[in-house]
């Protein structure tokens, strides 16, 4: 080992700890939550129980993902919901007809990369505010998806439908592909870049690091994200529908903000992100589970929420002291 | 000639056996259980109630029907529980709702869609093992449903135009107020205004309002409208309390009343009483919710429910707006006064075909 890579190796972890911090408690957090509903649902722990879950997990995961990213790059998105509605309609007006399900997809996906990338130049070349930007945008971009499919409807082909939402856990297989596609695109210069060019621009643009080229990419592999939940969403539903996506602006910035992702850049690490987003999805199972009245269900998610932020919180500071 | 004649002639021939067939078929059909129900469910049944939104007090008041229709099963032994959920307007947590529904095994489903596309899937899932599907309200397009209940969208579009047109004389300007776009009762009840429209040509269309179907939202639509458009004749409402909504931004604009369409809510109500407005409404029955409750047990006891039972449309005018505003007390002051209903009521619609 030479003396470059066990530098990078002494920097390493105190870094990964760093990003860590916060995430720790929640995943215990999590893992209490996933124990509790497979206790109180043991049919979780089968095949098809591990599917169905997946299944209603993987679009807020995505867009928990696609949230974080723009937050760690110092953003931040109000289109997120916008976005997987668009995907939604494109992916049930294209994939039926002449396109086919390959050019549906390959739609889906440029649209995702084009509006978010058209986003992070308005933002980062205008120096635009984040979250005027993505608010204009949630506004066309869901004015636009309203226009190609006016209300419910459109197809999905049923074969698509049944290999990505069956009894198979194609979902579960699909979380593991977008973590790998996360971690290549970390080990990219420009993802490298990520978590500089969002904590400190200045510092990072004089130690040479392409803050804007990463920056902007951030928010295209933000909306290519979104817009592939909304893909997911159009499969798992079997249809198209141009508000499907509406909760998930919120629900996504939730589910950062509780994996530990901080709103000023830089400080955070995806796999709280993604605990997050886990968290909200369990805690609706487990809530029915547990045979809470609907008005019990605003109150414990409510607590549940600022438990699991606290906790690590008040944790860290005793450590601290 | 000769042989078109022909073959028109055996056209009709096997037209006449298939209706024939149809015929034959069609007794049999109706004689076993109502669709998704296999037969092994036995009382008392639990029953999930997926509602969308919980908070609306339409929603509230559809909920109150639901409980007491439950608690009446109860004490005749057909239902041991009523399960709840809530998914805060969000179709994707309404599908995994339904979802833990199914993983939890309860014997029916009755549901308000929050999509009348996205939940579909599930619901089929559902249906396949066994479980009484009850849609009503907002329906999804699939039908893998026992059943679908509601009123008939399109008529009350054509049937609040109708009145409109009749009294603004066949020409003038008019307001649209709709519900929340992308919604299929709000799509719908536009599309069944429409052709009306289309009609008289004399009617011109001022501009259109897409708000969640609430006063405060449409009040505040119709005000900026009022601002931009001095001369306006008619108010086409399209829902909930829309109408009031508009009532109100006309009364605090100190701009006269115009012909207004609109709902059984109880604001809308009593402002066209107070101001003697020249209106029309309808209703959307909440005890469409306890209906839905009465035939999934219907079903599930093995008895037949038709595929989609119609509510027919009531005329609120001031012929009989005195009986729903005698009424009004025992209804919430921004709730909707719906019509009184017993099992009667429910035995008769479900016997309609």
């Amino acid at each position: 080992m030479n003396a470059i890579e066990s530098a990078s190796l002494r920097l390493y972890w105190p870094a990964q700890r760093q990003r860590n911090r916060g995430a720790g408690g929640l995943l215990i957090v999590v893992a209490a939550f996933l124990a509790l509903y497979a206790y109180l649902f043991p049919g979780l722990l089968s095949v098809g129980g591990v599917a169905k879950f997946a299944q209603s997990w993987l679009p807020l995961a995505m867009v928990s993902m696609a949230q974080a990213i723009l937050m760690l790059a110092g953003g931040v998105s109000l289109a997120i919901g916008a976005m997987v509605s668009l995907g939604a309609v494109i992916a049930a007006t294209t994939m039926a007809g002449p396109l086919g399900v390959a050019g549906g997809a390959a739609l889906v996906m440029i649209a995702g990369l084009g509006v978010g990338a058209a986003c992070g130049v308005i933002v980062v070349r205008l120096g635009l505010p984040a979250i005027v930007v993505t608010l204009a945008a949630s506004f066309i971009v869901g004015g636009a998806a309203l226009l190609i499919l006016p209300r419910p409807g459109g197809t999905i082909p049923a074969w698509l439908s049944d290999l990505l939402a069956g009894d198979k856990p194609v979902a579960a297989w699909l979380v593991i592909a977008v973590v790998v596609f996360w971690k290549l695109y970390l080990a990219t210069p420009l993802g490298l870049s990520l978590y500089a060019a969002g904590e400190n621009p200045d510092a990072a643009y004089r130690a040479g690091v392409p803050v804007d080229a990463a920056r902007i990419l951030a928010y295209a592999v933000s909306g290519l994200l979104a817009t592939c939940a909304g893909l997911f969403v159009a499969a798992k539903t079997g249809s198209g529908d141009p508000v499907i996506g509406e909760a998930f602006t919120l629900n996504s910035i939730a589910a950062a903000v509780l994996g530990g992702v901080g709103f000023l850049g830089g400080k955070g690490a995806m796999r709280g992100a993604l605990a997050g987003s886990l968290l909200l999805s369990v805690m609706i199972n487990v809530m029915y589970f547990l045979g809470f009245p609907p008005v019990a269900h605003y109150i414990a998610q409510g607590l549940i929420i600022i438990g699991a932020v606290a906790l690590p919180e008040f944790s860290a500071r005793r450590r601290a002291l | 000639m000769m042989k078109s004649s022909l073959s028109a002639l055996s056209a009709a021939c096997l037209g006449l056996f298939l209706g024939l067939l149809a015929c034959v078929a069609m007794p049999s059909e109706a004689a076993a259980a109502a669709k998704c129900i296999k037969g092994d469910r036995k009382p008392p049944f639990t029953i999930g109630w997926a509602d969308i939104y919980s908070v609306p007090t339409w929603m509230k008041e559809t909920q109150g029907t639901i409980e007491k229709e439950v608690d009446e099963l109860k004490k005749q032994g057909l239902v041991s529980k009523l399960v709840v959920t809530d998914a805060q307007g969000d179709a994707n947590t309404q599908i995994q709702q339904i979802q833990s529904m199914i993983d939890s095994n309860v014997d029916a489903i009755i549901l308000i869609a929050g999509s009348s596309t996205a939940p579909g899937r599930v619901i089929a899932d559902a249906c396949a093992k066994g479980i009484a599907v009850i849609n009503f309200d907002s329906l999804v397009d699939t039908d893998e449903v026992t059943a679908k209940i509601n009123t008939d969208s399109a008529q009350w579009g054509a049937s609040a135009a109708k009145f409109l047109v009749d009294a603004i004389g066949g020409k003038g300007k008019i307001l649209v107020l709709n519900g929340p776009a992308g919604i299929s009762v709000s799509d719908d009840r536009r599309k069944g205004a429409e052709p009306v429209l289309k009609a008289n040509p004399n009617v011109t269309i001022l501009a259109e309002t897409n708000t969640a179907y609430n006063v405060a939202p449409a009040q505040e639509a119709v005000t900026n409208l009022l601002f931009a458009h001095p001369d306006i004749d008619g108010i086409l409402s399209l829902g909930g309390a829309l109408s009031a909504g508009a009532v109100l931004a006309f009364d605090k604009q100190g701009r006269a009343q115009v012909p207004i369409t609109g709902e059984n809510a109880r604001q809308f109500l009593e402002l066209w009483k107070a101001k003697n407005l020249k209106a029309w409404a309808t209703m959307q029955p909440n005890w469409l919710g306890a209906f839905a409750t009465y035939a999934a047990v219907q079903a599930l006891s093995g008895k037949d429910v038709p595929a989609f039972v119609k509510i027919p449309l009531p005329v609120i005018d001031n012929s009989n707006i005195d009986q729903y505003l005698a009424k009004a007390k025992d209804f919430p002051a921004d709730g909707y006064i719906y019509s009184p209903y017993d099992q009667k009521l429910f035995d008769e619609l479900l016997a309609q075909k």
